[in-house]
């Protein structure tokens, strides 16, 4: 941390995200995630096609009784059905195995006899991290819009205010919806980076983070916990619609922000002191 | 300090900050105010001569009746009950625009569902995304002209100091009227006019108006119960934009897909018989009768007028209690006294005073 040229500091930084990069989006086991994921929006579609009894609004998870009318739903469906648990979990999985993986594989050491230091690498593990939540968002709704396109008509979109808007329009919103939800995994994110920061066993790191998303959500559906709700980092996980409404309504979006920051802060800032003060043995 | 301990410096310093963060921002927005004075017949002016018209902002609306909270989706309950309990209890937020005297939108925002109502000059709307069904009203246009000359004939008619004066004369003899502290609502600096009653029977405090300083209009709106320390009800802006609202949010087309039911205008109220009109399908004999004046009044209707077979719904059952010659619904604002022969009797005062009412009648 104390070296003196900060453009060597600088390019180390850059090469050793590049790879990280390289290793996690070369990893078989992240292209099945990806491709898990994109199933959610397939098999919504092709269930839908298949079956001849329309769906009555109001039935099954929001927007699905549209899809068939328009083919730009079922990636928004797709996302609601996903960010309960799916998406927590393939983020539980990245997430989790950041540090732990590295340290049961032994390669943790070696990462760190190169001259990046402990932060360094924590942030790069950490933006990996984000790249997978914005790669798994970016797949669930450029999966569903071409299945959507594919097996149901196009047409301008209706939002949740009733007022129709365009499809170029929509593709907009469906943009910002993905960033939306990008930016919820955040917190799970550093939540796992901490998590992973502690044990060298991956599984263990993995499956407690995804935990914690689940407890928080059962948590956010106790009526009598209404004063913790603001709180807990799933609590705008849903909150969207104000991207779905005329006029936009961005409120949400901020408010969401300040929240996953707000966990992110604090769980990098519990990783780094954990991480930086931790004996590496392997 | 040692290395090591050093670094286990932003694990604690990071959440006392994003903490202490937190706990800051609301104190910072409370901050005293002081506008120049003003007596409560001047704010009254204030709001009378206000001309803004045109806006658009978030509402929120807090109850806290002491009403119990209804299981979602309760069996049983019936589906007017249950909206009428959804607006009495908790907290609801709603997108208001407003452009002119005719264009209106209310969106009522749920996770991710949306109920929307838009009026215009020509026609009403009203779309629930989660049903997807509109409803449209057609307003026709001797209708619409009926309700402007009627507008303009009020708002030509007074001055905003005779209006207030009409005002203050009409409630003087049950009111006081004060004016609270200066504050801020959604974001602008307010007065508050504070009206009290007089009689010392009522369940009701105050009732306290945030009137903007600079534009008169009105803010909030809130309902304090006596013996409770937050207000039993309030509604108002949690932020406001003076700016007009864009023109295209009070047009509306369905778009593909949507269940589009067409309802008639409703016949137009003549001048004068609103009371007739109301009671039209009733008796004459069951007209309802109110009780002296004033905070302390108390209305009495017969329990068909009312709606029905009401001792038939389980929900009434659960929320009434039994008392002396019937049974009992109280809210820290209202009490509900539905008798056991058959009438409802209804105020802002004790079930002692409803109870008494009840055996004079």
């Amino acid at each position: 941390m104390s070296s003196a040229d900060p453009k060597v500091k600088h390019g180390a930084g850059l090469s050793l995200l590049a790879s990280e990069l390289r290793i996690l989006f070369g990893r078989r086991r992240t292209w099945a995630m990806l491709a898990a994921v994109a199933l959610i929006p397939i098999l919504l579609a092709v269930a839908l096609r298949l079956t001849s009894a329309g769906v009555e609004p109001g039935q099954g998870p929001p927007f699905l009784d549209r899809v068939t009318q328009n083919g730009l739903f079922v990636s928004f469906t797709a996302m609601v059905v996903a960010i309960p648990l799916f998406l927590p979990l393939t983020v539980g999985v990245v997430a989790g195995d950041t540090l732990a993986g590295e340290a049961s594989h032994g390669t943790l050491r070696y990462l760190l006899v190169a001259p990046a230091g402990r932060l360094r690498l924590l942030i790069v593990k950490f933006a990996g991290a984000i790249a997978f939540c914005i790669a798994a968002t970016l797949t669930l709704v450029v999966a569903g819009t071409i299945i959507g396109a594919l097996l149901f008509p196009v047409g301008p979109v209706t939002l949740l205010s009733g007022d129709v808007i365009s499809v170029p329009e929509s593709a907009v919103r469906a943009l910002l919806v993905a960033a939306y939800v990008s930016l919820s995994l955040l917190g799970l994110s550093a939540i796992g980076l901490f998590i992973s920061s502690l044990t060298s066993v991956p599984v263990g790191a993995m499956a407690a983070t995804v935990v914690v998303s689940v407890v928080s959500q059962i948590l956010g559906a106790l009526p009598q916990l209404e004063w913790l709700h603001p709180w807990l980092f799933t609590d705008t996980w849903l909150g969207f619609s104000g991207l779905l409404s005329q006029p936009m309504d961005g409120t949400a979006f901020g408010a969401n922000a300040v929240l996953q920051g707000g966990y992110a802060a604090v769980f990098f800032a519990l990783a780094y002191s954990r991480f930086t003060t931790k004996d590496i043995l392997s | 300090m040692s290395r090591s301990s050093r670094k286990w410096l932003p694990a604690i310093v990071v959440p006392a900050l994003v903490v202490g963060g937190i706990a800051l921002v609301p104190l910072s927005a409370g901050a005293s105010v002081d506008l120049p004075d003003k007596t409560a017949d001047e704010v009254l002016q204030l709001i009378a001569s206000s001309t803004e018209d045109s806006f658009s902002g978030t509402v929120e609306k807090n109850a806290d009746l002491g009403l119990p909270t209804l299981p979602e989706g309760m069996p049983g309950a019936g589906e007017t009950i249950g909206s009428a309990f959804e607006m009495l209890s908790g907290s609801h937020e709603a997108r208001v625009f407003v452009n002119g005297s005719e264009n209106v939108r209310v969106q009522i925002t749920d996770q991710l569902a949306e109920r929307n109502a838009i009026l215009n000059a020509t026609d009403a709307w009203l779309y629930d995304s989660e049903t997807n069904v509109a409803t449209h009203v057609a307003i026709p246009a001797d209708a619409r002209d009926a309700m402007r000359d009627k507008v303009t004939d009020a708002a030509g008619a007074v001055t905003p100091a005779e209006l207030a004066e009409r005002f203050l004369n009409e409630l003087g003899p049950s009111t006081s009227f004060s004016v609270g502290t200066d504050a801020t609502v959604a974001g602008r600096t307010v007065y508050e006019l504070v009206l009290t009653p007089k009689a010392s029977d009522t369940l009701a405090e105050s009732v306290s108006i945030a009137v903007d300083s600079e534009t008169g209009l009105p803010l909030q709106v809130s309902v304090h119960a006596d013996g409770q320390e937050d207000a039993a009800f309030s509604v108002g802006f949690t932020s406001i934009d003076l700016a007009e609202p864009s023109a295209d949010l009070f047009t509306f087309a369905p778009g593909d897909g949507v269940t589009v039911e067409e309802k008639p205008f409703p016949s137009a109220p003549s001048d004068t018989d609103y009371s007739d009109k109301r009671s039209e399908d009733v008796d004459p004999g069951e007209k309802p009768r109110v009780i002296g004046t004033g905070w302390d009044a108390i209305v009495e209707v017969s329990m068909r007028t009312a709606g029905g077979d009401a001792e038939a719904d389980p929900l009434l059952d659960q929320l009434t209690t039994k008392v002396d010659g019937g049974r009992v619904f109280s809210t820290t604002l209202v009490t509900v006294l539905l008798t056991d022969d058959g009438r409802v009797l209804a105020g802002s005062v004790p079930l002692e005073r409803l109870q008494a009412a009840a055996a004079e009648g």
